[in-house]
């Protein structure tokens, strides 16, 4: 639904850029070998459907010239012949464009989708998720259109079009000359209609995506919209959106009716043509009614052609915008790459050649700022020893997060070196440095299956046995092991079965079954109830004790615990320290501390926490 | 919608006669188009007419020329200019016919949009519930366009195709018996092909359809999921899963395609044989003198004229199967019985709140509400407190009438709530739902729904006291931006000061905030409840909080559980008694003490230790 509003955006039509149709080719010719055999295919047919009018021709002619001479079972024969070999070809062609268009149409969206996997955080920054969709999908499909169908009506088009004008000369070029007269304007006609209907279709499509997000805000507000009264003007703002979508979609059909029949006139013209100058041609010059009869004929078979040639035209136009995102997609660069030299120790001794530890993890003056924002981090110094918790507070916005992904290298620092074990990061690979991670966000991704998949997401090789260790350490165990289904439950797409609370869990014990060097925890236990916390905090002990932890929290009870807690503010430390060293300080993390155990205030549900409240959780849970 | 037991009863003939109801109501609404439809169908005649006459002016030309008439050239001509006048004049009409189709149909459809979006928000919310969103979208959507394709094309389809046939018929037979005979023989293997091959191949369409969306979901969770899949650097494994249902697809994809060149293979085959049938037919005719050539080119051409069109119905009769089942589709939801509508009373509502003996259940589970019993006078501010499932927000969707209720009563000042029209009962309300949801508008858009006259200076003072007049105007367009997917992402935080924002717009007699402040920081907490207590002593104010800090405003204090009052009385009284309440101010006092301790700890450390060293040197 979300994915329709992306199709058509900024879909200008452009002129044609023959440089990006070329670089898509390239897609179509490596099926060299269905490409070639679409090639005699093509020529099959097109020989073909110009010997039809000829065999009419004749056979009107002969038995014009002797009744009693025509061999009518040879003509027969010969006809049903030819259809064979038409037929023949069709089935040939159709299986040929169906080949290249669907898996040309694969081909890019493989290329694009593990493009995807490589560019970086900054990439997707810019780009929702509901605009990259319809690349892959819209996108690719309408490219692949062209790349098959296009192309090989290109070729099936020309060369029966080259045919059916040498055949017509070679017969009787005054004839001919006068059917192919009406083909320029009918080009004209054609190209002009086509475009103006594809615009006005474009038009339809955008209404009618906006039309299916009315339906989606009205079902999905329809609370809002009852308490406020507000269904006449909901109602109201809905009509003008289908009143727009009935203009259009009419609009669209009334070109469609205007140019049918001026195509359909345009061909009139044509056969009316050869019938008046080759009935003139017959009072002067003997020609024969068969001749007449396939001069007719071959100005109707020479219209189909020009019809689709001149859509695809119009469409080429249209599609301009498509292949250059898509180009734009596959050709684009990651921001965050292995360099050229880590590439090649990868290349040639399998590792990045550093060892596979993380120790002491340094931040040297580290700046960042995201494209051409504020600068989010300033001059940043840390040393954390290997083992060590460290607690990152501070007001949102203060940059927390931009260093956890500074560190995890979803980004890299705009000046100054993250070091490991004194190697600068950048140094490493950069999928060293992600397998030794375990990351916990707030907002956790869960992918639809089961919650046993999800945990097992971690570590793809782990057993179920240490999938259900990993869950007793986070204290996940226990509301999975209470759900009917337990593990294998359906968590729905994602997550969306399952509480916040319970979300963050299992993607803790996602972290956990990974058994990282490195943990980062954003945020992760925000949403989980006091008394869950509560038990999680022997396990969270246990994960932490000898990993070198980043942690963010608002938790104090997260945050007394950690060796090292850095005050950030502004994207610089105001303060760093164990908990009793700040606190004696009285300074910024004093007033935070004292401001946040406001803040923590105990929810009342756990005081109230009656069999039945958790019951209800329960259910909730499970449905 | 006030469901009865017997109602159950005869759920079976109801849910019948409901289905039969709805269906009557698409009906009615193609029906009402008829005039258009009998223009346009009108048009189609004529300009069949013309169409199809143009093999006949060629059947005279042609015999001229075969026959070497002296005034050849007078019939010819007069014959090619007709051909381009008939084709034209056909032209004009198809021109008619497309556009009167097309009002005829959209203005159809249109009716049926704007019936159903109607209807949805009239539903109640009980329907709602059980409904999926994602498909009663598709209902709106992809069953209005089968609909619609049913009405813009087969329908005119079907209709054109008849028509051919019922003028290129009498034509034939008027020219001769048996030569219609042969051009006629395998027109109904051609359309009976076309209507077996797509029933059949249906099922492969649907598996098309199902692999593509199996290939857009696991994009989409990858797209969605993209930091969890770098974070456990899964990038091959996901790579691996999207290659084998992107290769799944192509396959399946491609199967149709070899499926569909099969079928069209076929059927070419078969339309050539026919007019091969009439060619070599017509030319034995021509050969025993029986016609005239002339007649052998009429049939010949008129054939060519049709069978195209014809070949297409057998596909188009297997589709217009699915607008069936998509009208079904669509009469079910029209036929669900919206909310009811009581008069509106003629003084405004207002008053004290009295809840009686409440009993409410959504299910047929536990009840939600147990009977309940409590009032709340005019002007006063109340706090619901309670653990999850303890009854609180339903209790407020019993005010607003979002549900109604079978035992016991609500009475909103002297009305019991279930005579009261719903509309002006929930314009005396203000409510902040505990999810707010805000609409793909503009800032100002939203903050106004509830009270669209309201100026830019209310707006903007509610907005001071929502606390969020500060973000606003830290957007690059203010109160103009726009929010939601194609516009600003608000944090939770901001989507509940936003909606307290629009519920205070309203100064409504009933102002209810359903755990709205979860989302924000204590200080800005405090600043909102400042601003709420302006409005003390005049209007009521119903909190439901989690955080004790909120009911700090309260007059008095609820505290309900599994569906009953707990305990009831102003913060001294409930502090007075050994309860619930008490412990929950013990517990914060308890966190308190903690803090100080630590406090006190880490203060004394540093002296003590200073002094110690000091006593040691």
């Amino acid at each position: 639904m979300s994915t329709a509003e992306w199709i058509d955006d900024d879909d200008a039509e452009q002129r044609v850029d023959l440089r990006l149709w070329r670089r898509l080719l390239v897609y179509t010719f490596r099926y060299r070998a269905t490409t070639l055999r679409f090639l005699g295919v093509a020529l099959m047919l097109a020989v073909s459907d110009i010997s039809f009018p000829q065999l009419t021709g004749r056979l009107i002619t002969a038995i014009q010239d002797d009744p009693r001479q025509v061999n009518l079972v040879a003509y027969g024969a010969a006809y049903m012949a030819l259809s064979l070999v038409l037929c023949g070809s069709i089935w040939g062609f159709i299986a040929c464009a169906g080949k290249v268009r669907t898996h040309v149409s694969a081909d890019i969206r493989r290329d694009a989708f593990e493009q995807l996997q490589q560019l970086s955080f900054g990439f997707y920054d810019t780009r929702s998720v509901g605009w990259l969709m319809a690349r892959l999908t819209s996108d690719c499909n309408r490219l692949s259109n062209i790349l098959a169908w296009g192309v090989m009506d290109l070729v099936w088009g020309t060369t029966l079009m080259a045919l059916v004008a040498v055949v017509m000369l070679v017969y009787n070029w005054q004839l001919a000359l006068a059917v192919l007269a009406s083909v320029p304007a009918l080009f004209v006609v054609s190209v002009f209609f086509r475009k103006r209907i594809l615009r006005t279709s474009r038009k339809v499509r955008k209404a009618n995506s906006r039309l299916t997000a009315a339906y989606n805000e009205g079902i999905m507000g329809v609370r809002t919209t009852k308490v406020f009264v507000r269904q006449q003007e909901n109602l109201d703002d809905f009509d003008r959106l289908a009143n727009e979508m009935r203009e259009y979609s009419v609009r669209n059909a009334v070109l469609s009716a205007v140019y049918l029949p001026i195509v359909l006139t345009l061909g009139s013209v044509s056969i009316a043509l050869a019938l008046a100058i080759g009935g003139h041609q017959v009072s002067v010059a003997g020609l024969g009614v068969g001749e007449v009869v396939m001069f007719m004929y071959f100005a109707q078979l020479f219209f189909g052609p020009v019809q689709d040639l001149s859509a695809w035209f119009a469409e080429l136009q249209m599609a301009q915008a498509s292949a250059e995102r898509v180009l734009g997609l596959v050709d684009a660069v990651p921001d965050v790459q292995d360099s050229a030299e880590v590439a090649r120790r990868l290349r040639e001794k399998g590792d990045d050649g550093h060892p596979d530890h993380v120790g002491r993890i340094e931040f040297r003056s580290v700046g960042f700022r995201y494209r051409e924002g504020p600068q989010v981090i300033e001059d940043f110094n840390l040393t954390v020893e290997p083992g060590q918790t460290v607690a990152l507070v501070g007001a949102t916005g203060g940059g927390k997060s931009t260093l956890v992904n500074l560190l995890c290298r979803f980004y890299e620092p705009t000046a100054g070196e993250i070091m490991i074990d004194g190697v600068e990061y950048r140094q490493r690979s950069l999928r060293w440095l992600q397998s030794q991670l375990g990351i916990v966000l707030q907002q956790p991704h869960l992918f639809s299956g089961t919650i046993r998949d999800n945990i097992r997401y971690g570590r793809l090789d782990a057993s179920d046995g240490e999938v259900i260790d990993a869950a007793r350490l986070t204290g996940a165990h226990e509301f999975i092991s209470a759900l009917p289904a337990g593990y294998d439950t359906e968590v729905g797409e994602g997550g969306n079965q399952l509480s916040l609370g319970e979300k963050q869990l299992i993607s803790f014990a996602r972290a956990v079954l990974k058994q990282p060097q490195l943990l980062v925890m954003d945020e992760a236990t925000s949403s989980i109830d006091t008394e869950t916390e509560r038990q999680i905090q022997i396990g969270l002990a246990r994960i932490l004790s000898g990993r070198t932890s980043f942690v963010i929290a608002h938790r104090l009870s997260t945050i007394r615990a950690a060796d090292l807690i850095v005050v950030i503010e502004a994207g610089k430390i105001l303060e760093q320290g164990t908990h009793t060293e700040l606190l004696s300080r009285r300074g910024h993390y004093y007033d935070l501390y004292t401001e946040q155990s406001l803040r923590d205030v105990v929810r009342i549900d756990t005081v109230l926490d009656s069999p039945a409240g958790r019951h209800a959780a329960a259910t909730r849970a499970s449905r | 919608m006030a469901t009865t037991a017997s109602d159950s009863a005869d759920d079976d003939t109801g849910d019948r006669d409901r289905a039969a109801q709805g269906r009557r109501m698409v009906w009615d609404l193609i029906r009402g188009q008829r005039l258009r439809y009998a223009a346009a169908i009108t048009a189609m005649a004529v300009g069949t007419t013309f169409l199809l006459s143009v093999p006949y002016l060629l059947k005279r030309a042609t015999d001229a020329i075969a026959r070497g008439d002296a005034d050849l050239m007078h019939t010819v001509v007069w014959a090619a200019v007709g051909v381009v006048a008939f084709t034209a004049a056909d032209g004009f009409f198809t021109y008619l016919r497309g556009r009167w189709a097309a009002q005829a149909s959209e203005g159809a459809v249109r009716g049926l949009r704007h019936q159903l979006y109607s209807h949805l928000e009239r539903l109640p919310c009980r329907y709602h519930d059980q409904a999926d969103t994602g498909d009663l979208v598709q209902r709106c959507s992809s069953d209005v366009e089968t609909v619609r394709v049913f009405l813009a094309a087969q329908v005119v389809e079907i209709a054109r195709v008849s028509l051919l046939l019922a003028v290129a018929v009498p034509i034939m037979l008027s020219q001769d018996w048996r030569m219609s005979l042969l051009a006629l023989c395998l027109v109904p293997v051609i359309v009976a092909m076309a209507l077996l091959f797509f029933r059949k191949v249906r099922r492969l369409f649907e598996q098309v359809d199902e692999s593509e969306g199996r290939l857009t979901t696991v994009l989409q969770e990858n797209l969605t999921g993209i930091r969890v899949v770098r974070a456990f650097a899964q990038q091959d494994h996901e790579i691996n899963k999207f290659l084998e249902r992107n290769g799944e697809f192509r396959d399946l994809e491609y199967r149709l395609f070899i499926a569909m060149s099969n079928y069209w293979t076929t059927s070419d085959l078969l339309v050539f044989t026919q007019i091969g049938i009439v060619l070599v037919g017509g030319g034995f005719f021509v050969v025993q003198g029986q016609i005239s050539p002339g007649t052998w080119v009429l049939f010949w051409w008129l054939l060519r004229t049709i069978i195209w069109p014809v070949r297409h119905i057998g596909r188009v009769l297997a589709d217009s199967g699915k607008a069936t089942v998509a009208i079904d589709r669509i009469g079910e939801v029209l036929a669900e019985p919206p909310e009811s509508v009581e008069a509106v009373p003629a003084e405004p509502i207002g008053g004290a709140i009295t809840i009686e003996n409440l009993t409410f259940s959504y299910g047929n589970d536990r009840p939600a509400l147990d009977g309940l019993s409590l009032n709340i006078a005019e002007g006063e501010t109340v706090a619901l407190l309670g653990p999850p499932g303890a009854g609180k927000s339903t209790l407020i969707n019993l005010l607003v009438r979002l549900y109604d209720y079978e035992q016991g009563s609500i009475h909103v000042g002297p009305h019991e709530l279930r005579t009261i029209n719903r509309d002006a009962l929930r314009d005396a309300f203000g409510v902040v739902l505990q999810d707010p949801f805000l609409y793909s508008k503009t800032v100002r858009e939203n903050i106004v729904i509830g009270h669209t006259a309201a100026s830019d200076a209310e707006v903007e003072s509610s907005a001071h006291a929502a606390d969020i007049h500060g973000n606003i105007s830290g957007f690059a367009d203010g109160y103009d931006t726009v929010v939601g997917e194609r516009g600003v992402t608000l944090s939770g935080g901001q989507r509940q000061r936003l909606a307290i924002a629009r519920a205070l717009v309203k100064d409504p007699a009933f102002l209810v905030l359903d755990d709205s402040l979860s989302a924000v920081d204590t200080k800005t907490e405090a600043r909102i409840l400042r601003a709420l207590a302006r409005r003390h002593g005049n209007r009521t104010t119903i909190l439901i909080a989690h955080r004790l800090s909120s009911t700090r405003l309260a007059d008095r204090i609820f505290l309900l559980d599994q569906g009953r009052l707990v305990q009831a009385g102003t913060h001294d009284e409930l502090m007075a008694v050994e309860g619930p309440y008490r412990r929950l101010w013990n517990l914060q006092g308890s966190l308190e003490d903690d803090l100080r301790h630590d406090l006190a700890e880490a203060t004394s450390a540093t002296p003590r230790r200073a002094v110690s060293e000091a006593q040691r040197t």
